[in-house]
């Protein structure tokens, strides 16, 4: 029909960006993971089967990165859930001066990555940065924040945490607002407390939002690059380092081309399984609960 | 309670103000008599080669180029993916979806295989290219939930008045559409202008930086020789823009962000 | 190239299908230029549908839309020269009245000495002139049916369609409105549908009645004939308030009488108790118990009621159904 193919049309360029943008990645992905291609070979891509690959699995390099990233993922969104979901609560009351609040809260979110992530390296510093200098005047001796692997990655997640709260937060308030008025003074009026009204009311109506912003948030977060690169190096000694900057660094700096493509294939299915088996499971648990409630 | 979180998020900023505004033996030496205020730092910035703004200029340009070139994109696909029904509706929206979730630094080495074999590199508008693309999901899926705020039979009425698709478009839906164009055409800017890895790659000659690579550069070397001082003016120089927005902005960014929540 | 029998504006066929359902199935009417004919029927009977179709917002999955004989069915909604007034009135909320109305005319390019010509006396019309820079957020619901109104009038269109127009507004202003808006719409040179779920509406506003159910054509004539001879018990029980009274007399045959078409009386053919009486001012209603089933009876409000009532009518208002079917039966007996 005339109008069909008009809307169609009209995507089309749109579409045909995206599949320049998103898909052709996957395809050069796949195939240059087949190939080498690096300074041994001149920088031009030589089938070389399954090695890559081959490397890759043997590659303690890559493994322990994929697990520090997994690990950072995991904590960073679960700290985010926690305190997004507080900061939701609170700008959800009515509050006064509850606008300038919101938009105060949202400005860490606004700012890009790398130049907080510069800030954080001075704050951080021994031994001039302000948390040292706090340190020491209330008694202590200052401490290489960025040279433990333990304490350098607790404050990559603390910077993480801190830039993306408001986002999870304001996504979690808006789905706090799509919650009726009337059932929560219904439960008020039998007499539930607050902790209760959130726990039998809040909460199970919060899940989709709460499933939305955790899917979104693991995926952005296996693929942290920015933050790490500028705070931390991936240092100490490589204990930061996550994926990908390994694949940045094996590309730009080993030159090695078809290995990058394999460790960013790798990653991309990490992320496909965890993603997609999260909202499976997520799925299964929602429709298995609908089938009960029902019953 | 409220102030607890006005100091968590604004506090490192704060401190990276206060940083800018000292000299740099007041840094080192925290107690210290006479006045340990001065602007020397934004001075040191400000006059470096090439100087600080051009860098925020840069920025500009691209986000702004990125901004214009997503809406120009985004309004006919969300309009024509309005119009579909069943599969095709259900698959576009998916595949939306899904690639909004990628983190966009995974995708830098096809961008940049792209960018050598189209000579796209060191062009500030060529950046806005992918960057357009790596926006349209979001972009695509607010204004599609934007057009289907509006009452079916607005639509209907300008076809019956004999209006074609680009006068309804133009003289109908979109003057309806203002707040949705603003707040994604918002979020597009903030994204643009927060992006890294691309326009490192993309981007290597010093008058081109962006604002990110630029401070990211600054920051790479040594602790011991970096006045951070200047540093930190750097840092709060580099925040100016995007804080401005966003206190202006507010109210669409939060909207936006808010319908595209409920809707997806 | 039409002889003059093709005037006005013909349904042939015209059906729709959506997802393997039928939402109106194979529709033959015609509407004289000029008539104003109303599509009574219930939600989902395929009303709306029809009106869409003729609008040609929707595609005909079958038939034809014919206008003086000529095929409008592959024209697009513009070409057409149709004008439709909404339920919801659809007016362009970031436009003024003015604009609303002007927009369709600067679209075609009809030079602006034109347009204010033709917008003055539209205004002129239907009384807008003082709200001309108010935009439809500030109009009351019976001004803005006007604007619709005068937007859709404006175009001087060769069919007129009106989807419940009056349905947004309460039912005062809806009986002051009727005749104001049958005077501006029919009986001009167009040929007009109505549609509307109001048969009290329905009677009001038009020439001629197309009753619809289940997406096809119940029974179309005048109102009066759809009153005194329904081809089916569903035209029957739709139109007369308060509905007609369906009594089980013998198997195979179910006798329609209307409460007006009873009366009361010491003596008659079927015997009947009564349950409740509701006091209606100029009227009452009567709610008994007979061996046929429930009966209603509507009387006069001081009418004398007998101890053992017995109910009577008069035979030139019995109407026959057959009760599986609903189909309406000829020529039986007396009771």
């Amino acid at each position: 029909m005339k109008a069909r193919t008009a809307s169609l049309l009209l995507m089309a360029p749109a579409l045909l960006l995206l599949a320049a943008v998103f898909l052709y990645p996957l395809l050069l992905y796949g195939w240059l993971s087949f190939q080498a291609s690096s300074v041994l070979t001149g920088l031009e891509p030589v089938p070389n089967g399954g090695a890559n690959w081959g490397r890759l699995l043997d590659d303690a390099r890559f493994w322990t990165d994929a697990f520090q990233t997994l690990r950072f993922a995991v904590c960073s969104v679960a700290l985010e859930l926690v305190g997004g979901l507080g900061l939701a609560l609170l700008l959800h009351r009515p509050l006064r001066g509850r606008g300038t609040l919101r938009a105060l809260t949202l400005l860490p979110w606004a700012l890009p990555t790398t130049v907080m992530a510069l800030g954080w390296r001075w704050i951080l510093n021994d031994p001039h940065g302000p948390l040292n200098a706090a340190i020491r005047f209330l008694g202590g001796s200052s401490y290489g924040f960025l040279s433990t692997p333990a304490t350098t990655w607790f404050f990559v997640v603390l910077a993480d945490v801190w830039k993306t709260l408001p986002f999870v937060g304001l996504l979690l308030l808006a789905g706090l607002q799509t919650i009726p008025e009337d059932l929560e003074e219904a439960l008020r009026l039998e007499g539930a407390g607050r902790l209760q009204i959130l726990r039998r009311l809040t909460l199970p109506l919060l899940v989709p939002y709460l499933a939305l912003a955790v899917l979104f948030r693991l995926a952005q977060a296996l693929g942290v690059f920015d933050l790490i690169q500028v705070l931390s190096g991936g240092g100490p000694a490589g204990s930061t380092e996550s994926l990908a900057l390994y694949a940045y660094l094996n590309a730009m700096r080993f030159l090695d081309f078809g290995y990058a493509a394999t460790v960013m294939l790798a990653t991309f299915l990490l992320l496909l399984v965890l993603v997609g088996g999260s909202w499976w499971l997520w799925r299964r648990g929602d429709l298995q609960g609908r089938r009960e409630g029902a019953a | 309670m409220r102030l607890l979180v006005l100091l968590w998020s604004l506090g490192p900023l704060l401190w990276q103000l206060r940083t800018s505004l000292l000299r740099p033996e007041a840094l080192l030496a925290p107690l210290l008599e006479g006045n340990p205020w001065t602007l020397a730092n934004y001075r040191l910035v400000l006059s470096g080669d090439p100087p600080f703004w051009r860098y925020l200029g840069n920025s500009t340009l691209v986000a702004l180029a990125t901004t214009v070139l997503t809406l120009l994109l985004a309004v006919p696909c969300a309009y024509g993916l309005q119009q579909q029904r069943g599969l095709l509706r259900w698959g576009v929206g998916l595949g939306l979806v899904a690639a909004a979730m990628v983190p966009t630094v995974l995708l830098f080495l096809a961008l940049l295989e792209i960018a050598r074999r189209f000579d796209l590199a060191n062009d500030l508008f060529a950046l806005s290219l992918p960057y357009a693309g790596l926006s349209l999901p979001l972009a695509v899926l607010l204004l599609r939930a934007a057009f289907g705020d509006l009452p079916a039979e607005l639509e209907d009425a300008a076809r019956l008045e004999g209006l074609g698709l680009g006068q309804r478009l133009r003289h109908v839906l979109l003057p309806l559409m203002g707040p949705a164009l603003a707040s994604t055409g918002i979020l597009v800017f903030l994204a643009s202008w927060n992006e890294y890895a691309i326009a490192l790659t993309w981007i290597s000659r010093n008058d081109l930086l962006t604002l990110p690579i630029a401070i990211a550069r600054i920051g790479g070397g040594s602790v011991f020789t970096i006045p951070y001082g200047a540093f930190a003016a750097a840092t709060v120089m580099g925040s100016l823009p995007l804080l401005l927005l966003v206190l202006l902005a507010q109210r669409p960014i939060v909207s936006g962000l808010t319908r595209g929540a409920v809707k997806g | 190239m039409s002889a003059s029998g093709d005037a006005g504006l013909e349904l042939r066929r015209l059906g729709r299908e959506v997802g393997g359902r039928r939402l109106l199935d194979g529709l033959d009417l015609t509407v004289a230029p000029g008539e104003c004919l109303a599509l009574l029927g219930p939600s989902g009977c395929g009303k709306s549908t029809t009106l869409r179709l003729v609008a040609g917002l929707d595609p005909a999955s079958t038939g034809q839309v014919l206008l003086d004989g000529g095929d409008l069915t592959p024209l697009s909604p513009g070409e057409r020269q149709v004008a439709m007034v909404f339920q919801s009135y659809a007016l362009y909320p970031h436009l003024s009245v003015e604009g609303n109305l002007e927009l369709g005319l600067k679209v075609r390019g009809v030079a602006a000495a034109e347009r204010q010509r033709r917008l003055g006396a539209v205004l002129e019309l239907l009384q807008l002139a003082e709200l001309r820079q108010r935009r439809p957020a500030q109009l009351s619901g019976g001004q803005r049916q006007r604007v619709a109104l005068a937007r859709a009038l404006l175009r001087q269109p060769r069919i007129m369609l009106l989807d419940e127009p009056m349905s947004n507004l309460d039912a005062q202003l809806r009986e002051e409105l009727r005749p104001e808006l049958r005077r501006l719409v029919c009986g001009r040179e167009q040929p007009v549908i109505y549609v509307t779920h109001d048969q009290q509406e329905a009677v009001g506003m038009a020439d001629r009645i197309a009753l619809l159910d289940g997406g096809r054509m119940q029974q179309v004539g005048s109102p009066r004939e759809l009153y005194a001879d329904p081809a089916n018990r569903f035209v029957a029980a739709f139109l007369g308030r308060p509905a007609i009274n369906l009594l089980a007399v013998a198997p195979g045959r179910q006798l329609g009488l209307r409460p007006e078409h009873l009366h009361l009386a010491e003596e008659g053919p079927v015997e009947a108790r009564l349950l409740r009486r509701e006091w209606w001012g100029h009227q009452q209603l009567l709610w008994l118990d007979s061996p046929w089933g429930p009966v209603r009876v509507l009387c006069g409000p001081e009418q004398p009621l007998p101890a053992e009532p017995r109910l009577g009518w008069q035979r030139q208002h019995e109407l026959w159904f057959d009760p599986l079917s609903g189909a309406r039966l000829h020529g039986q007996g007396p009771v």
